[in-house]
Order: C-alpha cells, then sequence, then structure tokens
C-alpha cells in the first residue's frame, strides 16, 4: 500500500485501477467539488503534490479531476494554496457543459484523467 | 551548427498513379501512400484526401499537421529517434516542401479536437487554411486502446510525410537559406558587444494526447537540456498531442517555430543567438520545480543576458511558465514570455492561472475563449460527429443551420504561443 500520498478524485476508473494499492478518497462530487475538498485538506496542512489543472480538457468540459495530496500534515503550505484558489477560480471562465456529451465521451474523459493522474505518480514513486 | 535550409515550393497536389514532384506539383499515388500508411498493422484502414486553401472544406479531428522534409547531405534523417535512426540532426543539407502539409485526423478519444477550415471566418484563424493539405484519416483495428491508436495515427503521418519528402531528394530547391550558430567560446569572440539570447521552449508533457517527443523521448522523462536550433529544423521534437488545438504545437510548428526563424533574422545583428533550452510541463509540482531550476540554471551558466519564453497550452502549463519566469529573471536573465489567455467569452477574466511581477514582458497569442460562428462548409474531411466533445464545444455547438457555434479553442493554431497564428493587435 502506497501511504506517502493522497488521491482525491471522483473519477471512478481511479479506485477501479489503484483503489486495492493506494489512498484513494473517491466522491461523486463535481469537478469544481474536488478543487474545494483539497483546498480544504491543503487548508488542514497537506501539501498539493499534482497540479489541479492538468491536462487541456478544460474545467466544466471533463467533468472528473484526480487530485494528489501529501498524505502527512505540516504548516499550511501558501504556495498549494495561492495554486488550488487560481485552479478554483479558473473553472469560473468555461461555459459549463460537462453534462452535455454523449454517454461513450465519458469514458474517455476518464481514460484522460487517469492518464494525468498516472504520469504524476511516475514521478511520485521514484522517492 | 550550420543547417543550408532547401525551400521547394508545391503549386498544387494531385492524385496520380506515380508519386513524383513536377513543376512543383505534386502528384501522390493514392495507392503508395495508402501502403505506407498500413504499415502498422494496428491501422485497419486510411482514406486520403486533398484540401486546398479557399475550398470549402472543413477537415476535423485533427491530430497532429507535418510538413515533408527530407535530409540530403549530413548527419541523420528527418525525424531522428521516431523514423530515422537516432543521431544527432541539425547539420548539412535539409529540402521542405513549403506551401503544404500532411494533416493525420481520426478520432483516438470522444471529444477529439481540432478544427481546419479552408474557407471562411474560421480560416482566418488557423494557419493551415493557407497550406495545400493532403489529409489521412486513420480507422484503428477493433479493440484498440487509446494509447496505441494514437501512436499508431502519429507515427503513420510521420511516414508518410517522410515517404512525400524523399520526393524531393533530386530536386534543386527555388530558394536556400543558411542558418547557422556559433559555439559558445566562438560566440563570445564574434559578437562581443551584442546580447546573448536563447530561447525557452516549454514542451507539453502531462499524459494521452498531452505529450511531446525529443528524438522520440517523452519529454515529460527529460530533464531541461540544450539544443542547436537548427536540430528542430530536422524534426528534432515531435507532437503527440492535439487537446485544446489552439495552443498546442503540431509538429509542423516545431519544424518550422517563427520564434527560432525571427532570432535567427537578428542573429549577428542586433542579438547573439545563443542556443535552444526545451524543458517540459508535468503535472507533478516537484517536476516543475526541479524543471524550472535547471532551465534558470541553465540561463545563468549560459551567461545569458536574455531569453524568449515560450508556453505550450494553458493551466498547469501557466504555473511552469510563472515558475521559469521568476527564477530566471532572479538569475539576472531578463525574460519576455509568450503566452495565449483564457479569458472567458467576454475577455474580463484573469487571463492565466498564475502570475508574478517578474513578468513584465508578455507576449499573447489571443483568447482562446472567444466565441466564432464557423458557417457550414460543403465537405468535411473526417467526421462531424466528433465536432460537438471538442474542447470548447458542446453537443449543442452544431445549430439547425449547420453552422457551429465555438470557442477559438477549437481552431487548430488559432492561439499558437510561438505566434504561429494569424491573430495579431498589429
Amino acid at each position: 500500500m502506497q501511504n506517502d500520498y493522497i488521491i482525491i478524485t471522483n473519477n471512478p476508473l481511479v479506485p477501479e485501477k489503484i483503489g486495492g494499492t493506494h489512498n484513494v478518497e473517491y466522491e461523486e462530487i463535481s469537478y469544481e467539488e474536488v478543487l474545494k475538498a483539497v483546498r480544504d485538506r491543503i487548508h488542514e496542512g497537506h501539501t498539493l503534490l499534482s497540479h489541479p489543472l492538468s491536462g487541456s480538457v478544460k474545467p466544466n468540459e471533463t467533468p472528473y479531476k484526480s487530485i494528489m495530496l501529501s498524505a502527512g500534515k505540516g504548516e499550511v503550505d501558501p504556495r498549494s494554496v495561492v495554486i488550488i484558489e487560481n485552479a478554483i477560480e479558473a473553472c469560473g471562465k468555461f461555459m459549463f457543459k460537462s453534462d452535455k456529451y454523449k454517454p461513450e465521451v465519458y469514458d474517455d474523459f476518464q481514460m484522460i484523467d487517469w492518464t494525468l493522474l498516472e504520469s504524476a505518480i511516475t514521478s511520485a514513486d521514484v522517492w | 551548427m550550420k543547417l543550408e535550409m532547401g525551400h521547394i515550393y508545391i503549386k498544387d497536389i494531385q492524385f496520380a498513379a506515380e508519386s513524383k514532384i513536377e513543376d512543383g506539383i505534386l502528384y501522390v499515388s493514392e495507392e503508395a501512400v495508402k501502403a505506407v500508411a498500413l504499415e502498422d498493422e494496428k491501422i485497419k484502414s486510411v482514406s486520403f484526401d486533398i484540401a486546398k486553401p479557399g475550398e470549402s472544406v472543413r477537415i476535423t479531428p485533427v491530430k497532429d499537421v507535418i510538413e515533408p522534409r527530407v535530409k540530403v547531405e549530413g548527419r541523420g534523417g528527418i525525424f531522428p529517434g521516431v523514423i530515422s535512426k537516432v543521431d544527432t540532426v541539425g547539420s548539412g543539407k535539409t529540402y521542405a516542401l513549403k506551401g503544404m502539409a500532411v494533416v493525420t485526423a481520426g478520432k483516438i478519444v470522444g471529444f477529439q479536437e481540432g478544427i481546419i477550415d479552408m474557407t471562411g471566418p474560421g480560416a482566418d484563424y488557423t494557419p493551415f487554411s493557407k497550406t495545400l493539405n493532403l489529409v489521412m484519416v486513420c480507422e484503428p483495428v477493433d479493440g484498440i486502446k487509446q494509447h496505441d491508436y494514437e501512436k499508431a495515427v502519429r507515427f503513420a503521418g510521420f511516414r508518410v510525410a517522410v515517404y512525400i519528402g524523399e520526393l524531393a531528394r533530386n530536386l534543386t530547391p527555388d530558394e536556400t537559406k543558411v542558418y547557422e550558430t556559433c559555439t559558445i567560446k566562438e560566440g563570445m569572440e564574434k559578437y562581443p558587444d551584442l546580447p546573448r539570447v536563447a530561447y525557452v521552449q516549454m514542451l507539453q508533457s502531462q499524459g494521452l494526447l498531452h505529450d511531446t517527443y525529443v528524438y522520440g523521448v517523452d519529454a515529460k522523462k527529460v530533464l531541461p537540456t540544450v539544443l542547436n536550433p537548427t536540430e528542430i529544423m530536422d524534426g528534432a521534437i515531435v507532437s503527440g498531442n492535439c487537446v485544446s488545438a489552439c495552443d498546442k504545437n503540431p509538429t509542423y510548428v516545431h519544424l518550422n517555430n517563427p520564434v527560432v526563424h525571427d532570432m535567427f533574422e537578428e542573429h549577428g545583428k542586433t542579438i547573439n543567438f545563443v542556443c535552444q533550452i526545451i524543458t517540459n510541463e508535468n503535472v507533478y509540482l516537484a517536476d516543475k520545480q526541479r524543471s524550472s531550476d535547471w532551465t534558470a540554471k541553465l540561463c545563468k551558466m549560459l551567461d545569458l543576458d536574455g531569453v524568449i519564453v515560450s508556453q505550450e497550452g494553458f493551466g498547469n502549463p501557466d504555473t511552469d511558465l510563472i515558475m521559469n519566469c521568476k527564477k530566471i529573471e532572479a538569475e539576472g536573465v531578463k525574460t519576455v514570455i509568450i503566452t495565449d489567455e483564457y479569458a472567458g467569452r467576454d475577455g474580463r477574466s484573469q487571463s492565466l492561472a498564475d502570475a508574478d511581477a517578474a513578468a513584465d514582458a508578455v507576449v499573447t497569442g489571443g483568447n482562446a475563449n472567444q466565441v466564432i460562428i464557423l458557417p457550414k462548409l460543403d465537405k468535411v474531411i473526417g467526421t462531424l460527429d466528433y465536432v460537438t466533445k471538442i474542447a470548447g464545444a458542446s453537443e449543442e455547438t452544431l445549430r439547425e443551420d449547420g453552422s457551429l457555434e465555438v470557442e477559438l479553442q477549437v481552431l487548430t493554431g488559432a492561439t499558437n504561443e510561438t505566434g504561429f497564428n494569424k491573430l495579431s493587435a498589429r
């Protein structure tokens, strides 16, 4: 079991892929709610490990987002606060249309979010 | 390092029994290019079409755009580590077929990217409305994984471009340009009074359909490094990304990077163009720190006076852009950064997802959220099934009269962050 980091996600593919080996916190919430859940954890002292705006599929277009945080807690990390606040603000610039795609497209959105997260996991697991 | 670039101007493309270039006309044997594309067993079928400037044609979903080239003298071949063997390129003599492109299209994921309109208002925003386009639409074998399909289409495009480029091997170029950079010591001796300037190019490197390759290596696995700027003219950097097509660099842009070409124009006159530094835009924040530290370190080691930094993409890379800018400036090296904006449909929102006072010289490629109506065109190469799923579009994009209401995001190259776009404040 990987215990160095937590993954906050609303992408069902993530617990399916690594739920047994990684610390995955999956909830059926919106993209923006994932960002806000991460913000709350940052204020508890967790550090942001992956960029919340990863990927070129924009907020409010893809419904899925997976973000990596440190498992350990310390002082509130000001850089993490700035990045997550900017990401939440950026959400507002995009028209909401995550619910306007054909059903099969959601599998592709899940796959892309997974590969973005996977690239962060590859980097994180070097340590 | 010195590279002679021979330009061969293509005036027309026609299908014919035999592939050849004669009097500036490219004749393409459909059978031959199909065979080249189908060398990969993961591709079930491929269809070729020709789209010319001014025609009522929409190409979508576009994956990559490639300029055919051939290496006629010097080390290595086009697309080293990808199509040709790994060898350092960028010297000798290379021919490029100007005025045309190979365009790959095909659905890899359901929200596929990229529109090129050959006429109408959309054509004003994409640079590839002005090229004669040989378009290939690839269908994969059944049950293929997205990663394998993406790779198969990427490589098929390069194979076809190299096949077309080879047709020019024995021709005489219409025009020749020479690009030469000095070694560090030579440059200091030759241009003692000119500012030492480099180009820092940030490469998209995040995952499936978000990747770039340098000599065949996945850019997210490289540390920032130094290139001779002529290396890119032989295909040292190739594209594996196309999501949000407005600000992604197709391979054509890497081959013809306008920052490199403009810096060469000033080389020896107003600046000493020292080198190109490449860095990445990874998802993992510690990677961002390492890469921006290394980029700033290289700028310092090279005793640079200034750099131009170009970004690729939006959001996550904004953080890399600002980290690079801040750290390079902190080393006493002046920066000019090139980005684009996601300023909302009304243009009133914060343009970037990160900012710093050190970023006081910024060039923009335009607002990717800007809304545009694309009228119905007579012919579609590829399929409109996916137009509704590209970034900046939705199921409601296709209007009753057949026109599309989209953001500039969907147009290939519309807000390109190397300046290869057609938007301008001039």
